[in-house]
């Protein structure tokens, strides 16, 4: 089989979705050869503008990258977003909910003219994206598995079903027995309930399901005392540039 | 079955004889709220005096939320070998309901289908039953599933001052001549052990009106405002199949590794209740509303297996009643459907 040639690319973020490919270890052999990695912002000094797939971390902050994603669009075939802010504009969409000048204001004051900062969007609003792996870090196996059935030409498996499912398979008890909120109902699978499982509520960092039943988690967290700001809050933190999934939004 | 009873003074040697020998099973308070069937390996660690259900339920030992069903390997030919793990253990406090629940499995993993994998754990596992106080959401002695009259190897019950035993096979009869001190049940023993389940029986404060369930489900089912209203907040989150004794439906996925050369194929615990369940190729779903997966799961509950083992795959645990958040109470809905017929 052919070794497709990928590229891997890193916006505005942590840098720590690259890292987890990184941190693939025992599988990271496997992988580069099966792929021929010609870019990779955050492990290799080389670069190429010769690649068929694009794996992108980040979201699109500045007009600069509004550039970069374009070009990455027109070179590849495929673009598979990684992690919350290349899939849905992640935490760095918090910055939107001051207002750019404001923002700006804030951060670099008397400088602020200098700066090329825009609102901050995912990356699919400016270019297709055929595949997300979603979270804060992504899943780094959910990775390999798009890779791999890109690969191998299928689609991948990418679970659409609330945090309960794979917190259930874990066994773990409901963390609201234990007086902890949780967005898990609401909230996209495929981290393997990653938080509940250390005995902590889930933020949505893989978004919300396509079909999520906001009133009944509105009631949900009423019950345990919380005001709609708090739910607000909760809900931001990930998800403050759209309230809808990208699912919603392109029907 | 044989009748035994064994002294209270002579109950912990039994158990730790069997914690020394066996891989043992039982129940362990985990939190503050909740038990699990966990290996135990000291005496001190074993609470069957549990008030509040174990999740998940023991099922989990004979089909567990993930299990590796193949493994195969693609050369110039591709070889599949079949990967069936299974090792002799004691699952031991599990109560009635449960066992009933694990009757019930042995049914659906042995009709149409062998299920290899279920079964050669259920034949290992030596069950020893023990009755647990019903919660408040427990409804099992509407559904005739207090009582486990097999699926066990051997089932304590507490009397005052000892342990009336029931024995139901070969190897339990085995097991209680080698490390129990206990002699046959006497006319008194009898007595006792009936007036102990005359009180059990008084000790389920649920209950529901099953009767014509079967008929009068037919009668609701096509009262769109009835399910809508009682599926109004439902997260279709699965909580309820997968905390559930009985729900059996799994998911197979495929995993290739990265070398392209070998592989496995991996079953895990699916949900009605999300809306993928329905979805079939070419993306069409046969139930895209979450107020139809509710009445599709009630169904396959109440009526499917009357009509196929003349059996309800309902245990009346109340598990599915504590695990929603959304308050989705399946007494509660099965009582109001009678009323609604009623009126």
């Amino acid at each position: 089989m052919r070794k497709p040639k990928v590229g891997i690319f890193g916006l505005t973020g942590c840098g720590g979705c690259q890292l987890e490919i990184l941190n693939l270890e025992d599988q990271l052999l496997d992988l580069v050869n099966a792929i021929e990695i010609v870019h990779f912002t955050e492990a290799i000094t080389e670069y190429s503008d010769n690649y068929e797939i694009a794996i992108v971390e980040g979201s699109i902050s500045t007009m600069h990258e509004i550039e970069r994603i374009k070009k990455i669009g027109d070179i590849a075939g495929t673009i598979v977003a990684i992690g919350a802010c290349a899939v849905s504009g992640g935490l760095n969409c918090l910055k939107n909910l001051y207002g750019l000048e404001k923002a700006k204001e804030l951060v670099y004051r008397d400088k602020k003219k200098l700066i090329d900062s825009i609102e901050v969007k995912p990356v699919d609003e400016y270019v297709k994206v055929d595949y997300y792996a979603r979270g804060c870090p992504p899943n780094r196996f959910e990775i390999v598995d798009i890779i791999r059935s890109l690969i191998v030409g299928k689609k991948p498996e990418i679970p659409n079903y609330p945090v309960c499912i794979e917190c259930k398979r874990n066994g773990n008890t409901c963390v609201y027995e234990l007086g902890i909120t949780c967005l898990g109902p609401i909230s996209r699978a495929g981290c393997n309930s990653r938080c509940p499982n250390s005995v902590s509520g889930c933020e949505a960092c893989r978004g919300v399901i396509d079909d999520p039943n906001i009133n009944a988690q509105k009631d949900l967290l009423k019950e345990y005392g919380l005001t709609v700001e708090d739910i607000l809050k909760e809900f931001n933190l990930y998800n403050a540039c759209r309230g809808k999934t990208i699912e919603q939004k392109n029907k | 079955m044989l009748y035994k009873v064994l002294d209270k003074s002579a109950y912990r040697d039994f158990v730790k004889a069997l914690i020394s020998e066996y891989e043992f099973i039982g129940p362990k308070k985990k939190d503050r709220s909740v038990h699990d069937f966990v290996p135990i390996k000291d005496i001190s660690e074993l609470d069957t005096n549990y008030m509040r259900v174990t999740i998940p339920p023991a099922k989990k030992l004979l089909f567990p939320p993930n299990e590796k069903l193949v493994t195969y390997e693609v050369g110039r030919k591709i070889e599949v070998r079949p990967v069936i793990e299974s090792d002799e253990e004691i699952l031991f406090g599990v109560n009635a309901w449960d066992i009933n629940g694990m009757n019930f499995l042995d049914r659906v993993f042995t009709t149409d289908f062998i299920d290899e994998n279920y079964i050669s754990k259920r034949e290992k596992l030596i069950v020893i039953g023990m009755d647990s106080k019903p919660t408040e959401t427990n409804f099992s002695l509407s559904m005739g599933t207090e009582y486990a009259k097999d699926g066990f190897d051997i089932y304590l019950t507490e009397l005052k001052d000892k342990y009336f035993i029931r024995i139901a096979t070969a190897r339990g009869n085995e097991i209680v001549e080698r490390y129990a001190k206990v002699s046959d049940a006497t006319a008194e023993d009898f007595r006792g052990y009936d007036k102990y389940m005359n009180n059990y029986r008084k000790k389920f404060k649920m209950s529901v009106n099953i009767k014509n369930f079967y008929d009068d489900f037919e009668l609701i089912y096509d009262n769109e405002d009835f399910w809508k209203k009682i599926a109004k907040n439902c997260y279709s989150c699965g909580s309820c199949n997968l905390v559930c004794p009985t729900c059996f439906c799994f998911n197979i996925k495929d995993d290739i590794e990265l070398n392209l050369k070998s592989g496995s194929k991996t079953r895990e615990w699916d949900s009605c209740m999300i809306s993928e369940y329905g979805l079939v190729a070419g993306g069409h779903n046969f139930r895209p509303d979450k107020e139809n997966r509710l009445k599709q799961r009630y169904r396959c509950k109440l009526k499917t297996f009357i009509d196929k083992f003349g059996k309800y795959a309902c245990v009346g645990c109340g598990r599915c009643i504590e695990a929603c958040l959304a308050k989705i109470n399946i007494a509660e809905d099965i009582n109001s459907v009678k009323k609604e017929v009623s009126v």
